[in-house]
């Protein structure tokens, strides 16, 4: 399953990790094990309010299975968590690094995780 | 006539120039025995009139939203609200409906729209609207309920509760406006006949006079004329503004510490100092020959 990474430039697998979540340009779909990926815009991004809300429920939609961001809002974060899709922080400079300490386990969680999440992390 | 007293930046004198003008006319037309005045605040953020004017309230109504309310033993989780939601206050996640009220308009699209008529609609009280009167002077504000952030519902509810469809020619209704340039404002210039703009010779007095002289210009095309509050020094920078634009400068207050004391004392400056009594007659004077209305009996 793809999970989704904020980004703030599309340059393929060299594009710059993004430090927010519902405001940022670009999200790669990127599955983590395989590392196929596509970009997609952001509908979010310029959205005049309620852009957490909307980029999450992209991210549902998308059907994601975690996310990784420099930063989740509040609405966001309650979107997410309702669809129980885990948040994580972002570490590193780059994709590379940061999908690694994903698959490492490494990245913190935005938020109390549950056993769902936990069990979207061992897919 | 609907005079609604505008100014871009906050702190330049609308509520010193709205009270005191309606204040001041409603005098003059009782003693003549004429249509009376309405000075109505429509700064329902912070509505601050009433603090000058000491009205008697005589009638309340409360303003209400409709809320929608989300049946989630009906909702199929289809989405079709969320997708037609403008505002982005509805989500889906797991078949259950999210609801976020700080980002909804109330613009019951969601109920309209949803298949399963699972979105009924409740009443939430988002603001107060008060009408009463000191003397001949008719009075009345909106509040902003404590916790909301749109004003805008408010104003338009307010007017529409004060000034009939058509308003008798001979009527007038003065509308202190809030500062700025967003909703509210374009609410309270909404109908109006003339907008009073007022300014204070700062390059921020002017900054903000330029913006709410082009939204005049670009949405409204009514006259409009300018009061230069704690006038004195700088005045040049705007009356090369008003020159430019062809807006005409109609009164000039001093900047002075007798005035700022009087006002802060809660006082009409009409009161505290008699001799701007004739200063707003001829304000309205020249309003009036601007608009076209007919004048006032000399």
């Amino acid at each position: 399953m793809n999970i989704a990474i904020t980004l703030s430039d599309n340059k393929g697998l060299d594009s710059t990790l993004s430090s927010v979540f519902a405001r940022c340009p670009f999200y790669m779909l990127i599955d983590p094990e395989t590392k196929i990926f596509t970009i997609e815009e952001n509908p979010a991004q310029n959205a005049s309010g309620g852009a957490g809300i909307k980029a999450a429920q992209w991210m549902i939609d998308k059907e994601v299975s975690g996310v990784i961001s420099g930063s989740v809002g509040p609405k966001a974060h309650d979107v997410l968590s309702s669809a129980k899709i885990p948040a994580f922080k972002s570490k590193g400079e780059s994709i590379e690094e940061t999908l690694k300490a994903y698959l490492g386990k490494e990245l913190e969680s935005f938020f109390e995780p549950n056993v769902d999440a936990h069990s979207g992390i061992q897919e | 006539m609907i005079i609604t007293v505008a100014s871009g930046k906050g702190g330049t004198g609308k509520t010193t120039i709205a009270t005191n003008l309606a204040w001041t006319l409603a005098q003059k037309r009782e003693s003549e025995q004429e249509s009376p005045i309405w000075l109505i605040d429509c700064d329902v953020e912070a509505p601050n009139a009433a603090l000058f004017i000491h009205p008697i309230f005589e009638i309340e109504k409360k303003v209400e939203r409709q809320l929608p309310i989300i049946q989630q033993d009906l909702c199929t989780g289809c989405g079709v609200c969320v997708d037609v939601c403008e505002y982005n206050a509805l989500a889906i996640a797991r078949g259950k409906t999210l609801f976020f009220k700080d980002l909804c308009h109330a613009c019951g699209s969601c109920v309209l729209n949803c298949p399963e008529n699972a979105i009924q609609e409740s009443p939430e009280m988002i603001g107060l609207l008060q009408q009463g009167n000191r003397g001949a002077l008719k009075f009345a504000q909106g509040i902003l309920e404590i916790g909301f952030s749109s004003p805008t519902p408010i104003i338009r509810d307010l007017k529409k509760w004060i000034i009939p469809d058509k308003p008798q020619h001979e009527s007038t209704y003065i509308l202190d406006a809030s500062p700025g340039t967003a909703c509210p404002v374009v609410e309270s210039l909404r109908d109006a006949d003339f907008a009073l703009l007022v300014t204070e010779p700062t390059p921020f007095g002017l900054h903000d006079l330029k913006l709410v002289a082009e939204l005049i210009f670009k949405e409204f095309q009514i006259p409009s004329g300018i009061v230069i509050n704690k006038s004195g020094r700088g005045d040049e920078i705007i009356e090369q503004f008003a020159s430019e634009m062809k807006i005409p400068i109609l009164m000039r207050v001093p900047l002075s510490r007798d005035i700022a004391e009087a006002y802060a004392r809660g006082d009409l400056l009409v009161d505290a100092f008699p001799q701007y009594w004739d200063q707003f007659i001829d304000l309205y004077k020249k309003i009036s020959e601007i608009t076209g209305e007919r004048q006032p009996k000399q």
